[in-house]
């Protein structure tokens, strides 16, 4: 089983608008468990997140790093929606396995794009069986796009390959403007690719290729 | 996932703006559709108010409501009960309540001094 743990955090929210309430701040139509973007005014990443419905709860798994940002943009947003939000991170770990996770009690596992991203109490210890680089080696061969790498703050989700993940004829979120215009001009800016060597603008570097964004 | 344990993990504070006293008015056009809507019926309310999402973050919402849940402070225009939520209370100081008729594009609109951009459709801003 090739899995790695990813630096995650995970939030808990709670209250009958959450979904509606992701839904109107995201790229992707959120209606159940899936992978969305939250964006900025100008289409720029705040965080990749995935979306899992958990009993009447939902959980947001997304990157450490960008944390503090998501919850500035998503906390000044609840009004009068009942929609409520905890840090649960402390008490979770987060992986990514390459291979179908097998259901277990207590884990909690959604197949993604990326692969299968699994949740689990710290109690429960999963082994990390790849290495940072021996997962950057599988990121680079399947053109797999991953948080600080390409999925950064100064990216739009059409320059690392998150194209799927903005939907076509969802309402109105922040960012969506640029994104629509983008699309309908069939003008989406850099895209992610993989080269061969390690070229200066390399995103990741794998062993004999690599990953960059370029205009193509 | 570990949800023993969610029942302990302290609730993330939201930002609770300050809630101000909405000073809000209605244009004598959105008063004659208020009236036509709402008949000789003042039962009724006609709630402002602001839900997240939207091209620019916020978005305006108008319901027509009996009675609400929502926590709300409540303003006598010409006879119209009008209800503002406490919670976006602060984004809605000082608007302006119009009507627009136009075949496309029209209906209540909000001209709101709070808002540093507006969607082109009027509905949502920021």
């Amino acid at each position: 089983m090739r899995v790695f743990q990813l630096e995650s955090y995970v939030l808990l929210l709670s209250g009958k608008d959450c979904l509606n309430f992701l839904d109107g701040l995201s790229t992707n139509k959120v209606e159940s468990t899936c992978t969305t973007v939250f964006t900025k005014s100008n289409a720029k990443i705040i965080d990749m997140v995935e979306v899992i419905v958990v009993g009447e709860n939902i959980a947001l798994v997304g990157h450490n790093k960008y944390k503090t940002n998501l919850l500035d943009h998503l906390n000044s947003r609840i009004l009068q929606q009942d929609v409520s939000m905890r840090d649960i991170s402390e008490f979770n770990n987060v992986y990514i396995s390459f291979d179908e996770y097998p259901k277990v009690d207590g884990i909690t596992v959604v197949s993604t794009f990326r692969g299968w991203i699994v949740v689990a109490p710290t109690s429960y210890t999963i082994e990390s069986t790849l290495t940072l680089d021996a997962f950057n080696e599988y990121r680079v061969e399947h053109l797999i796009p991953h948080h600080d790498y390409e999925i950064t703050p100064s990216m739009h989700p059409f320059n690392c390959r998150l194209d799927h993940l903005v939907h076509e004829s969802k309402g109105c979120y922040i960012g969506q403007e640029i994104l629509t215009r983008m699309r309908s001009r069939g003008n989406m800016g850099k895209s992610l690719i993989r080269v061969e060597g390690s070229p200066e603008d390399a995103t990741t570097i794998g062993q004999t290729h690599s990953l960059v964004i370029r205009k193509v | 996932m570990d949800c023993g344990t969610c029942e302990t993990a302290p609730a993330i504070e939201v930002i609770k703006p300050k809630v101000v006293d909405v000073n809000l008015t209605i244009t004598e056009k959105a008063l004659d559709m208020l009236t036509e809507a709402f008949g000789d019926d003042r039962s009724h309310a006609l709630l402002v108010g602001v839900l997240s999402g939207g091209c620019s973050g916020y978005m305006y919402d108008l319901q027509i409501v009996e009675t609400t849940d929502i926590d709300c402070q409540e303003i006598e225009i010409s006879g119209f009960r009008v209800l503002v939520p406490n919670a976006s209370s602060h984004l809605l100081d000082g608007i302006e309540v119009d009507y627009v008729d136009r075949l496309m594009g029209g209906g209540f609109k909000i001209n709101n001094p709070n808002a540093s951009s507006s969607c082109g459709c009027g509905e949502s801003f920021a």
